[in-house]
């Protein structure tokens, strides 16, 4: 394994501190779109304007040589040369480059971190083609922008408007997300909705050692996805101050994910010997994606002098063309009673994302107060509505299940296959949303200033789904296509009053919503001129729906302080200490939407229903907690041209949970050297290490007590969730990134270098009071170190670029990246050898646990 | 192969460097060294200028021609020099002899003089007592632009660079990059005649030549043939 050494990295950190600084940042920054994409590139050039950013020699001002800085320090970028050329005669000029070439991808270049975003391909590729029109008298403009790298990963847009008076916008553009390039999927028809075996697999009654075959020979694939996104928008000057916007975008999102499949559980049966392997069965299958959302914006706004006023309409349209996912199961399932199945459990069906629409109006006011103070009032109404079809709740035809003595649990495919079988054949889901902020400023004096806010919100869930067949009169869902209720008596996830009388199962929605109050009040103090502090109170006040309590209530306190006192340099701190609290915990709100709540529900063997989670388990979001968060962030610039920054922060969160989430922790440094010697010079260091840590505690159940005496009891420590089934985990994480970025124009040449790491440590510690805590004791002999094997992925990449001209107006650009990494995920061990195990079958390998990619690319580049 | 490709980058950056050194520091001493006439001059980190005042009451004869005895105009169409910033009249001299700016008497007179000579004329004229005061009208439209400007048309008050009394600016104390303030000319008093004649040059780019007069470029866009006059009247009168 390669690993970058600490000396080599602090060879090069020394080097760099003593020769190289910042890279002028400034992107294209003319416009900001209401909807849309904010900013336009690609692999070959994420801030998709480098080439057009050439500084321009006379630096920033003719007022002085010097760069100013930012109040807290930063020094500006220098300003980019326009290279606009006026037509003689006209009022417009134009600005314009074309850069043309073509790229090569050498190496691991098939390796899914290096082409995770981008479609490297060898072929001539569309650098960038920039053109724009401006007029100096009128303020009209024009501006066209296109990168091309394939059809896959590509964008183009224009632009045009007047200054003060309107813009509008229209674009289009293609993403590619790569998943995996590594997964080997048994089925055919992967991309589509319906997974079929291939020959050689019976579906529900295939051998392992014929799947194990049939994913040896499966064809290695990509799995990945390309976002296509295309708007338009425009803004203008109605009357007066009444300024209009509107705008659309369409995001299609087409192929494939990595997906489930489950077949009721398959580590609980352990292979027998037997050629068809053990019981249940875990596919990891491929789904198809096919989505389009659609984006409405339409606002209305006015901007007096006094007044503001603001009105907007939101929208969002979002459309699955696939809502379903069919998969063939090639295991055989068995019942655990030794009966014989009705039938084969051969298909297993998901529902996939149902289409829905988001409304939202929202109006906007404020005005100008005296003493330097405004008030602004904000009111919102949204609703948020899906209503498509449902899906029966299985696709099998014949029977299911088992019959045999007391065991009378055949499951009739075509009293539950069909839409006629759902009470009713669409959700009608339906979720409003109400806001209203009120907020008040005012400073009278320049060393004093105060607010207070006052915010309220509510999300009203209107969705209520009862799950009844009114075929058979059962209440519930057949669960995981019948395999369930094809493995284990009683277990198919439906009630009634006969059989299934003393099956607690869900049976309606739980619809979760909230009531939100806000008060916060702040003041801020100049004290001196070189001391500000500023102070916030913040009382958030919740009411939660079917949760495990009906009141939380937080209160947080944040001091800041900046400091200039220390020379040039600033300081800027702050620390903030919030606590949580709430009403009673109720660590089982949802008995109104199982079965038990219906007449005619029988605890089995007389005995209350199994107690539904433990009740010292606290949920993140509803245990008492205080948090701590504090940051210093230290900004000294360092002569004229060059800036050191470096901020430290921490964040400490404390739950009063015995069970659940115990505490997480966050500490970072980032640091940074920006260097920028003249117009033509620039470079920067920059690190960044962050450390995390999460620790949380759960109790196993007595699996061997369910539906016996004691089960019933939540209580922690009692006999369902004993003592020494108690554990405890601590997942860390360590994250490293650095770079250097150095850039020189000679006149005739421009080099360009950097050179990025990221590095991501982690590991997964864990403790337990006993064998019993474990899903198997019997791996207690093999577990050593009471940790998981440490995961980490790790990124170095290295690129160079050169630029010359060739003639007036031509240049050439040579560019070249090196991208080496490396990736370790226990998850994934063992799959370069098999994918399949017993009845769990795998598709995806797991990223490449070493690569090393290159790009090498040369460009035409013309000034137009 | 990494670590080989990463040693590369520091050798790289120091070989920039080493070959962008030479070149930064030709850039910054060309202004100064004013060997090779040049079409533009960068007064940005122009330093202040002595000389020998009383060597330059030697070489003034020729000078007091036009600029008068004690550096006050004899013609309203030639500026008054006494009082003028030192490092303001040297530049102007030098540009004259350079080329960067041009003007049928003043590019023949500079064109013999050595930097000596211009050091010491500036600091001769620098050193005359100023023209005695006139009775502006501080509620004009001209004082009203010069010490206010008008936001509304763009136009930014004079007194930023060129002081409350136009006796030159007056430089705050700040840590960040300061302005060549040296170089800017004292306006009390000259003719309107003259400035009115130096702004129409300034906004049709006949007065091109340097940093400043890019600043004067941007200033002079903004005013109307009357925004010139009212503000040369009260100059004039100051």
């Amino acid at each position: 394994m390669r690993m970058i050494k600490p000396v080599s990295l602090a060879v090069l950190l020394y080097v760099a501190a003593v020769c190289v600084g910042s890279p002028a940042i400034a992107g294209d920054s003319s416009d900001t779109m209401r909807v849309g994409d904010m900013q336009y590139g690609n692999g070959l050039d994420p801030r998709g304007w480098t080439p057009m950013m050439m500084t321009d020699p006379d630096g920033m001002s003719w007022l002085h040589a010097g760069m100013l800085r930012t109040p807290s320090g930063a020094l500006y970028p220098y300003p980019n040369s326009a290279g606009e050329k006026a037509a003689a005669g006209s009022d417009w000029s134009h600005w314009g480059l074309l850069q043309l070439g073509y790229l090569h991808a050498g190496g691991d270049s098939n390796a899914e971190f290096f082409r995770q975003y981008s479609d490297w391909k060898n072929g001539a590729v569309l650098g960038l083609f920039a053109l724009g029109f401006d007029n100096r008298k009128t303020g009209s403009y024009v501006e066209f922008r296109a990168s091309r790298i394939s059809g896959d990963d590509q964008y183009y847009r224009l632009r045009a408007g007047r200054y003060g008076s309107y813009k509008v916008e229209a674009f289009y553009r293609d993403m590619p997300h790569v998943v995996s390039t590594d997964s080997y999927p048994i089925w055919n028809g992967v991309g589509t909705s319906n997974l079929t075996l291939p020959a050689g697999l019976t579906p529900g009654g295939s051998t392992v050692a014929a799947v194990q075959a049939a994913s040896r020979n499966a064809p290695r694939r990509n799995v990945g996805l390309v976002r296509t996104r295309e708007g338009l928008s425009i803004e203008g000057t109605l009357y007066r101050n009444w300024i209009g916007y509107a705008s659309v975008t369409n995001e299609k999102r087409n192929g494939d994910r990595l997906w489930g499949g489950p077949m009721f559980f398959n580590f609980a049966f352990p292979d027998t010997g037997s050629a068809y392997g053990g019981n249940g069965g875990v596919m990891e299958t491929v789904r198809p994606i096919d989505f389009s959302t659609t984006d409405v914006n339409l606002g209305l706004r006015n901007v007096g002098k006094v007044w503001h006023f603001n009105a907007v309409y939101t929208g969002s349209f979002f459309r699955d063309h696939k809502s379903y996912l069919d998969y063939q199961n090639p295991f055989l399932i068995t019942n655990v009673v030794g009966l014989p199945n009705a039938g084969p459990v051969t298909n297993g069906e998901f529902s996939l994302e149902p289409d829905n629409d988001y409304h939202n109006l929202r109006l906007e006011l404020s005005r100008e107060l005296k003493w330097r103070g405004e008030l602004s009032l904000a009111a919102a109404y949204g609703t948020m509505r899906q209503n498509d079809n449902l899906l029966p709740p299985i696709n099998c035809t014949g029977n299911l299940g088992f019959s045999g003595g007391p065991f009378q649990q055949i499951i009739p495919c075509a009293d539950w296959n069909t839409p006629a079988a759902l009470s009713e054949t669409s959700s009608h889901a339906r979720i409003d949303t109400g806001l209203f902020d009120a907020k008040i400023t005012f400073h009278p004096s320049n060393a004093f200033g105060w607010h207070a806010d006052l915010r309220y919100y509510k999300e009203d869930n209107k969705t209520r789904y009862l799950a009844y067949n009114p075929i058979t009169g059962q209440y519930g869902y057949i669960s995981e296509n019948g395999s369930q209720g094809s493995v284990v008596p009683g277990e198919v996830g439906i009630f009634d009053t006969g059989y299934y009388s003393t099956s607690n199962v869900q049976i309606a929605n739980v619809p979760f919503g909230y009531t939100d109050t806000l008060f916060e009040l702040g003041g801020d103090w100049n004290i001196g001129p070189k001391n500000t502090l500023n102070l916030v109170y913040t009382f958030d006040h919740n009411e939660p729906k079917h949760r495990e309590r009906t009141r939380l209530d937080e209160q947080r306190v944040k001091l800041s302080w900046i400091n200039k006192s220390l020379g040039n340099a600033t300081l800027r701190g702050s620390i903030e200490y919030g606590d949580r609290t709430g009403g009673p915990y109720n660590s089982d709100p949802y008995a109104q939407f199982y079965s038990e709540s219906l007449p005619g529900y029988v605890p089995a063997n007389g005995i209350a229903p199994t107690a539904f989670t433990v009740d010292a388990m606290r949920k993140y979001d509803m245990s008492d907690r205080k948090e701590t968060k504090a940051r210093l962030i230290l900004l000294y610039p360092l002569g004229l041209s060059s800036t050191v920054s470096g901020t430290f922060y921490g964040t400490r969160d404390q739950y009063d949970a015995q069970l659940g989430r115990q505490n997480t922790s966050t500490t970072g440094f980032t640091g940074e050297w920006d260097w920028q010697p003249s117009p033509t010079t620039n470079g920067s260091v920059y690190i960044g290490v962050e450390s995390t840590h999460l620790t949380l505690a759960n109790v196993a159940d007595n699996e061997a007590l369910i539906d016996l005496p004691g089960s019933q009891d939540p209580s922690f420590g009692g006999p369902l969730y004993p003592l020494e089934n108690y554990w405890q985990d601590l997942d860390s994480e360590r994250d490293y990134n650095a770079g250097i970025n150095f850039s020189h124009d000679f006149g005739q040449v421009r080099l360009d270098l950097s050179w990025n790491y990221t590095q991501s440590l982690s590991k997964l510690n864990y403790n337990y009071a006993s064998p019993g805590a474990l899903t198997h004791p019997e791996v207690v002999p093999l577990l050593g170190d009471d940790a998981f094997p440490n995961n980490h992925y790790r990124t170095s990449t290295f690129d160079v670029g050169l630029s010359f001209p060739v003639a007036q107006n031509v240049g050439v650009r040579l560019f070249g990246r090196y991208q080496s990494g490396s990736f370790l995920d226990w998850h994934y061990l063992g799959f370069d050898d098999t994918l399949s195990y017993d009845h769990r079958i795998y598709t995806d390998e797991g990223p490449q646990m070493h690569y090393r990619a290159s790009l090498i690319g040369a460009m035409l580049t013309l000034k137009l | 192969m990494m670590l080989r490709s990463l040693f590369l980058l520091p050798v790289a950056m120091i070989l920039a460097w080493a070959v962008a050194a030479p070149a930064r520091a030709q850039k910054a001493d060309a202004p100064a060294a004013g060997a090779a006439p040049a079409t533009f001059v960068d007064l940005r980190e122009q330093p202040v200028v002595a000389g020998n005042a009383q060597a330059g009451a030697g070489k003034a004869a020729v000078c007091a021609a036009c600029h008068g005895a004690k550096g006050v105009a004899i013609a309203p169409n030639f500026p008054n020099l006494a009082g003028q910033s030192a490092t303001y009249l040297y530049v102007q001299l030098k540009e004259f002899k350079q080329g960067e700016r041009s003007d049928p008497v003043m590019t023949g007179q500079a064109a013999p003089l050595s930097d000596d000579d211009m050091r010491d004329l500036a600091s001769y004229y620098a050193s005359l007592p100023l023209k005695p005061s006139g009775h502006a009208d501080a509620n004009s439209r001209g004082a009203q632009l010069y010490l206010a400007g008008d936001p509304a048309q763009g136009i930014p008050p004079c007194q930023g660079c060129h002081g409350s009394t136009a006796l030159g600016p007056q430089p705050y104390r700040s840590g960040a990059p300061q302005p060549p303030w040296v170089t800017f000319p004292r306006l009390r008093g000259q003719s309107a005649l003259y400035v009115t004649k130096q702004l129409g040059d300034y906004k049709s780019g006949a007065r091109a030549g340097s940093s400043n007069t890019q600043v004067m470029l941007g200033v002079a866009q903004t005013l109307s043939d009357d925004d010139v006059q009212v503000v040369s009247v009260y100059l004039d009168a100051l």
